[in-house]
């Protein structure tokens, strides 16, 4: 399982002057799902392309099993690829489509061209067939199929060559929720039976953190964060990771000694270490892990704002000290309503002080008044009172 | 109110349509006549499309057209198809760029394509003798050819160059519904390029590429302008051979030829639109369909075995044209040839087939239309005629400018049989460049039904008695002349005064409404119809004219008392021409007494040969069992008496020249 397959070593992609990819590193294990995520035109296609072959990279090596295969064309790669809206043929139906691969004639190991017997392709198209839910439909033109069918035909077509990684370009982006949410758990199901590498290109967050071994977080062409879904979810990296992971609300922060932060004047009990002293810092507090108490009994105390009803829970917007907080509560508190809140030590989370700070995290948009708070403090009036439940020094 | 709208708008589209085919109707349906007059119905039959077939230069252009544009077709398909690959693959706002730059030449005018590429084959031409040159002069091993001239090839070139933009533009929006991915998923299950390319993206575009090879296919067909300039001396497309006839008189024949090539283009337009509305079908129903008998049958076709036989005999067949092409090309470059330019359709054809059997050479036979235009083909460079075929004053012209080569008589031993009165004639008093062709004199034709009594002056030209009945020859040097001699003057006379004096004469009859047009080949129509009274036209013609006078029409010839204007068409050599030898000999068969006879009953105009003129009457009656008129035959070949009277045009000074240009603009149309 943790063998290394595929290594990028100090990828760069540019146009011009325009850097698409600055220095990627990354390796990926066989047979590992394996997600690359971001926000469009972060880099996580260019990189997919020089996986499968189709773009040189400007700098930076490409390794595969421990080869150098930057110059290997991509009809010689043991790489597959689903493409962005299939990519199918449309002049052949949905079996010559998927035998597509197996009828072109293949170099055997002394370089003679060997083709596979009429009798073989068939039996391993119908077999992946079977496998993506379409027997029965080998005959129809590709055109007469649904969006999730095509789907299935383009997984079939590139499967059927038995790659050793499959490169999912945004596969499912065409669909609508639920053939999506269909769609993840038949791919996790092929990735498992087929036991081979799946590298999954997506911007939406949900289906990588659902279906991923481990996901590579981009933007603005550079890696922000690998782990796996856990850990890019519970211990973002930076403030862009955070926003871009779940809702987050992320606030200017002080270090004030490993285990104590202070926000808004106020300190709080935290679980991170090795900040050094009075360091700002990001903090990151995720709307789920904000109780709302009396506002007598709160940490923090401030006004409700806007309340939407979710279904499981409410999402209330409220206003600290001109800071507006997005807390997931099943407890109705009315626009208006003065509240106050507590946070766990262990629903805090630290980050260092990166180029995204400032940029996400507040529910308003980012507001002059916020301006005014960093200089002269609170102006609830609430500005000097003592630290309520929170961590004396 | 509604209603009569609908009715008035229906009336003017049936009127439009009318307009639009009417006359191509009319075309077809004259091509069925069985007289040779195209204003006059004699019957039905076939006889022209027998003709037709038979018409050696017909058949030769034909084949001429039939291979420029099915290579042209084929290699423009190619070039086109993988030009607007490339332009595919380049960023959208280069591609609009040059996809505006592959729009001009479509809708730039024929003409300026055709000139420009002209003159660009002739530079190339230039330095590519000087280089040939100077190779051959520093090294021995690989000679190379030093002259080159427009021919097939320049033409081929001219048509995949004139092809290529319709084709881009017919691939290119099938380019671009493409997806863009397809290439890419294609290579990655393991095809190369070029594997990607015939096996998704030629299936993708072939309609494109098949209605852009169909649409070159007909632009390269019915193509006339680019092919007359660069296609040179020795090559003639059909639309140009159709054009050359129509210089003399609009035969049936051509009748003939264009009902063909219309229908043609016909059904390769509908052939086209069958396919699209087809696609357009498939592409609309995309129900799943029981697959149909034909698409069964095309389905075992693709199994293996079929596919190995199919793309054997694509392959065979492939082979084969290329094989048929080369043979073609070739055996007629290691033949001996000779280039021969003539005035109108002026020959029997016969006797080209019979030179060539007899010689083993062979005769690229191209016509211009007038003297004048034979002198800008020469003068534009690129043409390589040895032989030309052309009027006195044009020859004198020609010689002035040093662009005859003078003829070696020893070769030419018919030359003795030639009259005395037809050697040393003032373009030549020496008779070092030149052997008469025909000859022949100028007068009026009128039609004894409309006219009072006989007619004997030039006077009636200008007489009001038959306004809106007179017919003026659309030609300057005629026209005055007309007029000169029928004030007195010389029809060379350089004296402003006297020329004002007869231009006055014919401007004031056209403002008193005397003429009813002015007129070249309609003259033939005009007269065998009897819808004019009065013409001036060559004797030869008339003759014809006499054929094929409708019923109630009785034409008549006269070279009127005051004189008239004889001239001399004759052979001659270019200066430098390639094929010397072979000129020579063609100028000795042509002017031997049997092809001056053969010439003489083909196109009625006179010989210059002393037997010949002499048995035409004998040769006459035996060919047609008839006795010849011996009143027809003195306008034919007009007696000395006569000829007397007639002046031949000289060189006109260039001033007078101009005046004379500038005079027949004033006059208007």
């Amino acid at each position: 399982m943790s063998k290394e397959l595929i290594r990028l070593r100090d990828c760069v992609m540019s146009y011009g002057d325009e850097v698409v990819l600055d220095h990627i590193n990354l390796y990926i294990n066989d047979k590992e799902f394996l997600t690359l995520l971001g926000p469009s035109g972060c880099g996580k296609t260019t990189t997919l392309r020089i996986i499968g072959g189709f773009l040189l990279p400007t700098a930076g090596d490409v390794l595969f099993d421990g080869v150098r295969i930057n110059d290997v064309p991509p009809y010689q790669r043991m790489v597959n690829t689903v493409f962005q809206r299939y990519a199918l043929f449309p002049h052949l139906n949905v079996f010559e489509n998927v035998a597509f691969g197996l009828r072109l004639p293949k170099k055997d190991g002394d370089g003679r061209k060997v083709k596979i017997p009429e009798q073989e392709i068939h039996n391993r198209v119908m077999e992946m067939l079977t496998v993506v839910n379409l027997k029965g439909f080998e005959k129809r033109p590709v055109s007469a199929l649904s969006g999730g069918q095509q789907q299935r035909v383009a997984i079939a077509r590139a499967l059927v060559n038995r790659p050793r990684v499959l490169l999912l370009d945004e596969p499912l982006g065409a669909l609508d929720m639920r053939l999506r949410k269909d769609m993840q758990n038949e791919l996790k199901r092929i990735q498992q039976e087929m036991e081979i590498t799946f590298i999954y290109v997506t911007h939406d967050q949900e289906e990588a953190l659902a279906m991923s071994d481990t996901v590579v977080v981009m933007d603005g062409g550079r890696i922000q964060q690998i782990g796996t879904p856990e850990d890019i979810y519970n211990e973002p990296k930076n403030a862009f990771v955070a926003d871009f992971i779940g809702e987050s609300n992320i606030i200017d922060g002080i270090m004030r000694s490993d285990g104590v932060v202070e926000i808004f004047n106020r300190r709080f009990q935290c679980l991170d270490k090795g900040f050094g002293k009075d360091e700002p810092v990001d903090v990151v507090i995720r709307p789920e892990d904000v109780d709302i108490v009396d506002e007598a009994a709160g940490q923090l105390r401030g006004t409700v704002t806007s309340v939407t009803f979710k279904g499981v829970h409410y999402d209330t917007i409220v206003d600290f000290y001109g800071f507006k907080w997005l807390i997931q509560t099943t407890d109705y508190c009315p626009v208006d309503s003065r509240i106050g809140i507590k946070i766990d030590p262990d629903g805090i989370h630290v980050m260092r002080k990166s180029q995204y700070s400032g940029m996400f995290g507040d529910y308003s948009s980012y507001s002059e008044e916020y301006e005014e708070l960093d200089v002269a403090g609170p102006e609830d009036g609430e500005g000097d009172a003592p630290l309520e439940g929170g961590y004396e020094e | 109110m509604k209603r009569s709208n609908r009715v008035g708008s229906r009336l003017f589209i049936g009127l439009v349509f009318l307009f639009l085919y009417l006359p191509i109707f009319l075309l077809i349906i004259f091509s069925f006549n069985a007289g040779d007059s195209s204003a006059v119905w004699k019957g039905f039959s076939l006889d022209w499309y027998a003709s037709l077939f038979q018409n050696r230069l017909i058949m030769e252009s034909l084949y001429t057209t039939l291979l420029v544009s099915l290579l042209a077709t084929a290699i423009s398909t190619a070039a086109g198809t993988f030009a607007a690959i490339g332009l595919y693959a380049l960023g959208k706002r280069k591609r609009d760029a040059l996809l505006v730059v592959n729009n001009i030449p479509m809708v730039n005018a024929d003409i300026v394509t055709g000139v420009s590429l002209c003159l660009f084959f002739v530079a190339f031409f230039q330095g590519w003798g000087a280089f040939a040159q100077w190779f051959n002069g520093v090294q021995g091993a690989i000679v190379l050819p030093e002259r080159l001239t427009l021919g097939f090839t320049t033409m081929l070139l001219a048509h995949i160059a004139f092809n290529i933009p319709y084709v881009i533009l017919n691939v290119a929006p099938k380019l671009r519904q493409m997806d863009k991915n397809l290439v890419d998923a294609a290579q990655d299950l393991g095809c190369t390029w070029m594997q990607a390319f015939w096996k998704v993206i030629l299936p993708e575009i072939k309609p494109g590429i098949v209605s852009g090879a169909l649409i070159a296919f007909t632009m390269s067909i019915d193509d006339f302008v680019i092919s007359y300039f660069t296609a040179g001396s020795s090559t003639s497309t059909l639309a140009m051979r159709i054009y050359s006839m129509t210089k003399k008189r609009i035969t049936p024949e051509i009748n003939a030829v264009s009902t063909l090539l219309f229908l043609s283009v016909l059904v390769l337009l509908v052939l086209n639109n069958v396919r699209e509305v087809r696609q357009e079908r498939r592409a609309a129903s995309q129900e799943v369909r029981e697959p149909s008998r034909l698409e069964k049958l095309s389905f075992r076709f693709q199994q293996p075995a079929f596919q190995w036989a199919r793309r054997g005999v694509t392959a065979v067949l492939a082979c084969a044209f290329i094989v048929v092409v080369i043979l073609l090309t070739g055996a007629t470059s290691s033949q001996p040839v000779v280039n021969v330019c003539s005035l109108g359709e002026y020959i029997d054809e016969d006797l080209i087939t019979q030179f060539e059997d007899e010689t083993g050479t062979r005769v690229n036979y191209q016509t211009a239309e007038s003297n004048e235009a034979m002198y800008s083909l020469l003068k534009s460079g690129g043409a390589d005629y040895d032989v030309i075929v052309t009027s006195d004053y044009m020859i004198a012209q020609l010689m002035e400018e040093e662009m005859l080569e003078e003829l070696d008589y020893s070769r030419i031993p018919s030359f003795e049989l030639i009259d005395e009165r037809f050697r040393h004639l003032p373009y030549d008093p020496e008779n070092r460049y030149t052997v008469p062709y025909t000859w022949g004199t100028l007068g009026i034709i009128y039609n004894a039904n409309l006219v009072d009594g006989e007619i004997d002056s030039w006077d009636v030209l200008y007489d009001d008695q038959y306004a809106g009945n007179v017919l003026l020859i659309n030609n300057s040097r005629d026209a005055l002349g007309e007029a000169l001699l029928s004030l007195g003057y010389s029809v060379n006379t350089t004296d402003e005064g006297e020329i004002r004096e007869a231009f006055a004469r014919i401007a004031d009859a056209s403002r008193r409404g005397v003429f009813q047009a002015k007129v070249s080949d309609q003259v033939f129509q005009k007269m065998e119809g009897g819808n004019a009274a009065v013409a001036t036209y060559y004797a030869g013609d008339y003759l014809s004219m006499v054929d094929n006078q409708a019923e109630g029409v009785d034409l008549r010839f006269v070279i009127p008392k005051e004189g008239g204007n004889w001239f001399v068409d004759a052979m001659c050599v270019l200066r430098d021409a390639p094929h010397y030898e072979e000129a020579l000999e063609w100028i000795n068969f042509i002017a031997s007494t049997d092809a001056n006879l053969a010439n003489m009953d083909e196109i009625g105009y006179a010989s210059p040969n002393t037997q010949a003129l002499e048995r035409y009457p004998a040769y006459y009656e035996e060919l047609y069992g008839e006795e010849l008129d011996p009143d027809l035959y003195e306008i034919m070949a007009v007696p000395p008496e006569v000829l007397e009277r007639c002046e031949m045009y000289n060189v006109l000074p260039p001033a007078t020249r101009t005046l004379y240009n500038d005079l027949w603009i004033q006059l208007g149309t």
